[in-house]
């Protein structure tokens, strides 16, 4: 899952930047609103996190454009102004939820977590359910057939993504696109070798590849 | 503070009642005067009359009775002579049995003397000097034709005074309430002003009104713009002290912190109840309350707003109603009572179990609006603290009650009341009754 935040209070940018690594998203970082409404529209994030009150433009201005422009990608507002007013006009304006600071790290990962969901149409569940896989975001481990499968990082990152998009055929570039933020060196190699990982942790059934044009995630039962 | 039309009138009568009586009166007197000096002449043309019917007879003295007017004989006929001469007195045969008096002092008297059969008489003496005598000659004559004639006269003048005051102050009145129109026009928009129906006061009015009219508009004008840049101030100095609060929850929940659980606990425990009285503080310093006369909430336009969002955040199990009347106005400022509704609906929602009703009618005394729900809904003998719960600040306990805090601030502003009772859905019924504003 790669996010976009965008937030001009750097200390607090800082700790929101580590705390949502730790939770196994690629996250790039923006602090002026025109950048914002640039980068935003044009690389392939799942999510985005805004700030209202931001420098260069109004974060309002900025999900107003991107909305004008046909960008369907879930944004998450957060704002110190938590008035109902302010509320529904962030939400006219586009927003898919909004949410006020001060605020605990864990309501924020919770909100990302069911946003994602909504996203990809899997509304109203505890936890992230796929393919007879259940994934628990908090500890990083996957059930499967009733057993508990602790992951690494990498393949926790791997895994979400692949049940979030089940039955979707997924381009190598595309998983890297999606799995590492814009600075890091995306080398097609160590995603063949997560993808094995969980292969031999869940099953060889679980990934299929297809030759050329990526891999497909058909889930425990199929 | 009586009205402008009863004053006039009252102003109006009082003048035009001095000034009749005192025009009608005055002239009456004048009138009175010159016909008395007019009488004056004939009286004394009469005593010369009488003077030049003396003449010597066998016995001395005596009057030609052929020179005397026949009026001088008939009994009362309304002209009567006493003279006194040496130690004699002659009197008119038309005195028949009354007597003249003498009078005092020669010339016109003032004081009318009485006479027989209702009579009363304008008196002159003449004193000569005669045939070697001093001879007093009075002569009266009947002034009640005149008195009468000018009773009547009075009762005309009454009559017709009364039917010009009575005509005056019906066109006064017509003239009055035509030139207070504009008046009448002012008041009616500054009573829709209350009643949020509409925002400024029309300046097209006479040019007595403009300063008022203006004075009025540029205060809402003020006291709008006013409580734009305090909310607005409120809300940058807010973000000024929220953003660096996220961090420090942030930081609190730090891994290096979890191994000193007192620190961590009362760390946190301070870092909530400064987050809690900032969103309290500046959530009622936000309130506009009552100060907004042109303030209002258009329940088709704002509502439908409010329930998206309600039903984005809650996501879509839940059925959000609402119910008003057609193009009903809440005469109360917009963002106050998004606030108010907004609260309470999302209580509501986190509580319902698939409903959520918002019911808005207009009763006698004002508004109510009713928040059902059909979630567990709270036991009757826990309501009064739930209510309680809000009203003071270090009381009220993070995630519990119904977080109505801001909620009683604003029904406080606005002298409503906030009652809990049982829904008919199941749940609660959060009814909140607000007074209608008076003009």
């Amino acid at each position: 899952m790669r996010l976009l935040l965008v937030e001009d209070h750097v200390p607090l940018a800082d700790e929101l930047l580590a705390g949502l690594s730790r939770q196994g998203y690629a996250v790039d970082w923006l602090a002026d609103g025109r950048d914002a409404a640039y980068q935003g529209a044009t690389e392939p994030y799942d999510l985005i996190i805004l700030d209202l009150g931001l420098p260069g433009k109004p974060g309002l201005d900025v999900l107003q454009e991107w909305r004008a422009g046909g960008l369907s990608t879930p944004v998450l507002i957060l704002t110190a102004r938590g008035s109902w007013a302010e509320r529904i006009e962030g939400l006219k304006a586009g927003a898919d939820d909004y949410l006020t600071k001060p605020f605990h790290p864990e309501e924020l990962q919770l909100r990302i977590q069911s946003l994602l969901r909504r996203a990809h149409g899997l509304a109203n569940q505890p936890q992230l359910e796929a393919a007879g896989l259940q994934l628990d975001e908090s500890r990083q481990s996957v059930t499967s057939k009733g057993q508990e499968v602790q992951l690494t990082a990498a393949e926790f990152r791997l895994l979400r993504y692949f049940m979030l998009h089940p039955g979707q055929l997924l381009s190598k570039s595309h998983l890297a696109e999606h799995l590492y933020d814009g600075e890091t060196e995306r080398d097609s190699n160590v995603l063949e070798v997560h993808v094995n990982h969980l292969r031999r942790k869940l099953g060889r059934e679980i990934i299929e590849t297809r030759r050329g044009q990526g891999y497909r995630f058909s889930g425990a039962h199929a | 503070m009586k009205s402008i039309q009863q004053r006039l009138s009252l102003g109006l009568i009082s003048i035009l009642l001095i000034v009749g009586l005192l025009v009608a009166q005055s002239s009456l007197w004048l009138f009175d005067r010159s016909l008395r000096s007019y009488l004056q002449t004939t009286l004394q043309d009469e005593a010369q009359t009488l003077l030049s019917a003396f003449v010597r007879g066998p016995n001395g003295l005596q009057l030609d009775e052929r020179r005397l007017s026949a009026a001088f004989k008939r009994p009362y006929s309304g002209l009567y002579f006493r003279i006194d001469f040496a130690d004699q007195t002659w009197r008119s045969r038309s005195l028949w049995d009354r007597d003249l008096p003498r009078a005092p002092q020669a010339g016109l008297q003032a004081e009318l003397g009485d006479g027989p059969q209702g009579q009363q008489w304008l008196i002159l003496r003449a004193d000569y000097q005669r045939f070697g005598q001093q001879i007093e000659i009075q002569v009266a004559r009947d002034y009640t034709p005149v008195l009468k004639s000018f009773r009547q006269v009075q009762n005309l003048v009454a009559g017709l005074g009364l039917a010009a005051l009575v005509l005056i102050l019906l066109l006064q009145r017509v003239i009055v309430r035509r030139a207070l129109r504009p008046l009448e026009a002012t008041r009616q928009q500054i009573n829709q002003l209350q009643q949020g129906q509409r925002t400024q006061l029309d300046q097209n009015v006479p040019l007595e009104l403009e300063p008022l009219v203006a004075q009025i508009n540029r205060l809402l004008h003020h006291t709008e713009e006013t409580l734009k840049r305090s909310r607005n101030a409120l809300g940058n100095l807010g973000h000024a002290l929220k953003t660096p609060l996220a961090v420090l929850l942030s930081l609190a929940r730090r891994d290096e912190l979890q191994q000193f659980p007192d620190l961590h606990d009362s760390l946190n425990q301070q870092l909530q109840q400064i987050e809690q009285r900032i969103a309290r503080e500046l959530g009622r310093a936000k309130l506009a309350g009552d100060v907004l006369p042109g303030a209002h909430f258009d329940c088709v336009n704002e509502l439908p707003g409010l329930f998206a969002t309600l039903a984005m955040i809650h996501g879509r199990h839940l059925q959000l109603d609402w119910q008003a009347p057609p193009e009903l106005r809440l005469p109360w400022d917009r963002e106050d009572l998004l606030e108010l509704l907004g609260n309470l609906l999302d209580n509501a929602c986190k509580w319902a179990d698939s409903r959520v009703q918002l019911h808005i009618s207009v009763t006698e005394q004002g508004y109510e609006l009713c928040i059902d729900d059909d979630g567990p809904g709270i036991a009757a003998q826990l309501r009064d603290e739930v209510l309680s719960r809000g009203s003071r600040l270090d009381e009220q306990v993070a995630g519990h009650g119904l977080g109505l805090g801001i909620v009683r601030d604003i029904v406080d502003a606005w002298q409503g009341t906030l009652q809990l009772s049982d829904s008919v859905l199941g749940g609660l019924r959060v009814q909140i009754s607000l007074p209608a504003k008076r003009a």
